[in-house]
């Protein structure tokens, strides 16, 4: 399950680079490495830290499971965060030379141990150290206790992360995706290490394409009534769907605006796909495109004030540039011959797409200025789709056939690692990272 | 499903309904077993028995309406889908030459409505692909509007991957799948 962290120091220094290069396009000219230009990302530091089992004051052999499951937790957040080694032990810790230690209390009975809720008065403290000099620089109580021990160490790793990178943690973060085939698929969550797979649709038909409102409060997706598609939303606290919009013809590629109060949206109810941003009742605020081509994928910048969408204008789907009014439109993406499923990073400096490469789609990063592009897996992941940021800025999750059916992945941009994040028989596609 | 199909499923549940009455009546409690379920649950394909009966009508005046195509598959009817060569939904000579027969059937059955649904291969981006299956469907509406085929007698919609044909990842599959079908709304 844990990945192994082949990456020599040296290959993480390379890929620094080459994101400093991506970062800086204005700057830097392509292909010269122009190493040295400022950059205050610790994103491609690598933090060495001791993980100790906890301490178990209380609550018998039960505690001491669960504290070994935090640990193991948080152990594998720090893994798959990518910012760490982890150590397991003095020895370990020595051989990396750790700077960081991880240390915890479990104390107190824990929930399913006694009889009486008031009873349940399990406390877990987990402080962050330096090491070994032991300088308390993260000290964290969670309780008392119920059954949220997978949370709190999600939680404080989060913490870890964001205090020692700048960057935020995705512990707590999850993937709603499609899965099924044929006539059926339904949107399913899970959440980012894997945990927690949900179903959220039962409707017998097929609900595909599914994107987080900003605030989590809803999923938009597309599905079909009476074979006609319509955009829905799913209330995520209640699973109430309503209807956004069902106009005759396309009614595809949700994308919320980051303020959350409007979509945008391809629809063909003007006789072939074009974008349009719409409002939370579905009314049109503004077409964007005008084109007899297709003209669908748009994905807001992570400011709302410009848009990246595919258009095959020119014969075939290219990734095209517009603002918020529909203007300053510019091509971006000149290589390749399919193009399509731009998502923006988090920070706006990286655009991930994918790239039909022979009878595979590849995955590709490029500059959102459409420079420094790079194939981002090699081929024996056959085709890769429907790339979606985590808030991170460095993990991508996706689709691929690489076992002959479609399962979804997680890759880290800057180091290539990969893991798989579901597993079964069906297929699972168009997965969207919550914010 | 469609509606045309719900109506003739709703018929076939009345039909079997009826049916069980009429044999709970003549032969006492007779057995008590599932096939009444089975009854129920006919495939669409089976032209639902008494209830329709069109006059298969030289006349052509006036069939009946609503219960007609929901019995029938457009197929039945001699209507043939087209296909599409890789991310292109312009139309091919051939296409045309069966899209040009297919007007003239739905021209003499002015009451009925088609419903055509855009596919495509399994290559590319499940998005990209309902897109295509859009463009390809509505390549095919405009086709047969401007022979002469009312707007309002055709429907469209695009499953773009989602509903293959032919399974494999081959040419031959995939040419299967990269098609404009004619099928009941």
């Amino acid at each position: 399950m844990i990945p192994s962290f082949r990456t020599s120091v040296a290959a993480v220094l390379y890929c620094a680079s080459l994101v400093l290069l991506a970062t800086t396009p204005v700057l830097a000219q392509r292909g010269s490495p122009e190493v040295g230009l400022s950059i205050e990302k610790t994103a491609y530091l690598k933090f060495d830290i001791l993980v100790e089992p906890l301490e178990v004051l209380s609550g018998g052999q039960r505690a001491i499971d669960h504290a070994e499951k935090v640990r193991w937790t948080i152990d594998q957040d720090l893994e798959y965060s990518g910012y760490f080694r982890v150590g397991r032990d003095e020895e370990e810790a020595e051989e990396l030379n750790a700077q960081f230690a991880i240390e915890g209390v479990l104390e107190g009975p824990l929930p399913d141990t006694v009889t009486k809720p008031e009873q349940a008065k399990s406390v877990l403290t987990l402080r962050l150290v330096s090491y070994p000099e032991r300088q308390v620089m993260l000290d964290k109580r969670y309780g008392p206790l119920p059954s949220q021990l997978r949370a709190s160490a999600h939680h404080f790793v989060n913490q870890v992360v964001e205090l020692l990178t700048g960057e935020p943690g995705i512990c707590l973060t999850r993937i709603v995706f499609s899965r099924g085939t044929g006539d059926r698929r339904d949107l399913y969550v899970v959440d980012y290490d894997g945990e927690n797979l949900l179903r959220l649709t039962a409707n017998r038909t097929l609900n595909l394409c599914p994107s987080w409102s900003p605030d989590l409060s809803q999923v938009a997706f597309t599905s079909y009534t009476d074979g006609q598609q319509g955009i829905y939303l799913f209330e995520t606290a209640t699973g109430k769907v309503t209807e956004l919009t069902a106009t005759e013809g396309l009614n595809l590629g949700a994308a919320w605006h980051p303020d959350g109060k409007e979509l945008l949206v391809s629809l063909s109810k003007d006789g072939t796909p074009e974008i349009y941003r719409i409002d939370l009742q579905g009314r049109v605020i503004r077409r964007l495109t005008h084109s007899p081509a297709i003209e669908i994928s748009p994905c807001w910048s992570p400011g709302g004030k410009d848009i990246v969408f595919t258009s095959d204008r020119t014969g075939t789907p290219q990734l095209y540039m517009m603002d918020e009014m529909g203007a300053n439109r510019r091509r971006l993406t000149f290589e390749g011959q399919y193009n399509d499923s731009a998502a923006w990073s988090p920070s706006g400096e990286q655009i991930v797409y994918a790239c039909r490469i022979g009878n595979d789609t590849r995955l590709v990063q490029i500059s959102s200025f459409g420079e420094n592009r790079r194939i981002l897996l090699d081929p024996s992941w056959r085709s890769c789709e429907d790339p979606s940021w985590a808030p991170d800025g460095r993990h991508v999750v996706f689709a691929s056939d690489r076992t002959g059916t479609f399962k979804l992945y997680v890759l880290d941009v800057v180091e290539g690692n990969t893991r798989q994040l579901t597993f079964g028989e069906e297929p699972d596609v168009t997965p969207a990272w919550s914010p | 499903m469609t509606k045309g199909q719900k109506i003739s499923q709703q018929m076939l549940v009345i039909c079997g309904l009826g049916l069980m009455i009429i044999l709970l009546a003549m032969g006492g409690c007779g057995k008590k077993e599932e096939p009444v379920e089975t009854d129920m649950e006919v495939p669409t394909e089976q032209p639902a028995p008494p209830v329709i009966e069109p006059e298969p009508a030289e006349t052509e005046t006036t069939p009946m309406p609503a219960v007609d195509f929901a019995a029938m598959e457009p197929a039945e009817y001699g209507i043939e889908d087209v296909f599409f060569a890789f991310d292109v939904y312009d139309l091919s000579s051939e296409a045309m030459t069966i899209l040009s027969a297919n007007a003239r059937i739905m021209r003499e059955h002015p009451d009925l409505v088609w419903l055509i649904e855009g596919h495509c291969d399994e290559r590319g981006t499940v998005e990209y692909n309902l897109a295509l299956g859009e463009k390809r469907a509505l390549a095919v509406r405009e086709y047969l509007t401007s022979l002469g085929v009312p707007a309002r007698q055709l429907r469209f919609t695009s499953y773009g991957e989602e509903r293959p044909f032919a399974m494999g990842s081959n040419e031959s599959a995939w040419a299967q799948n990269r098609r404009a079908h004619f099928a009941n709304p």
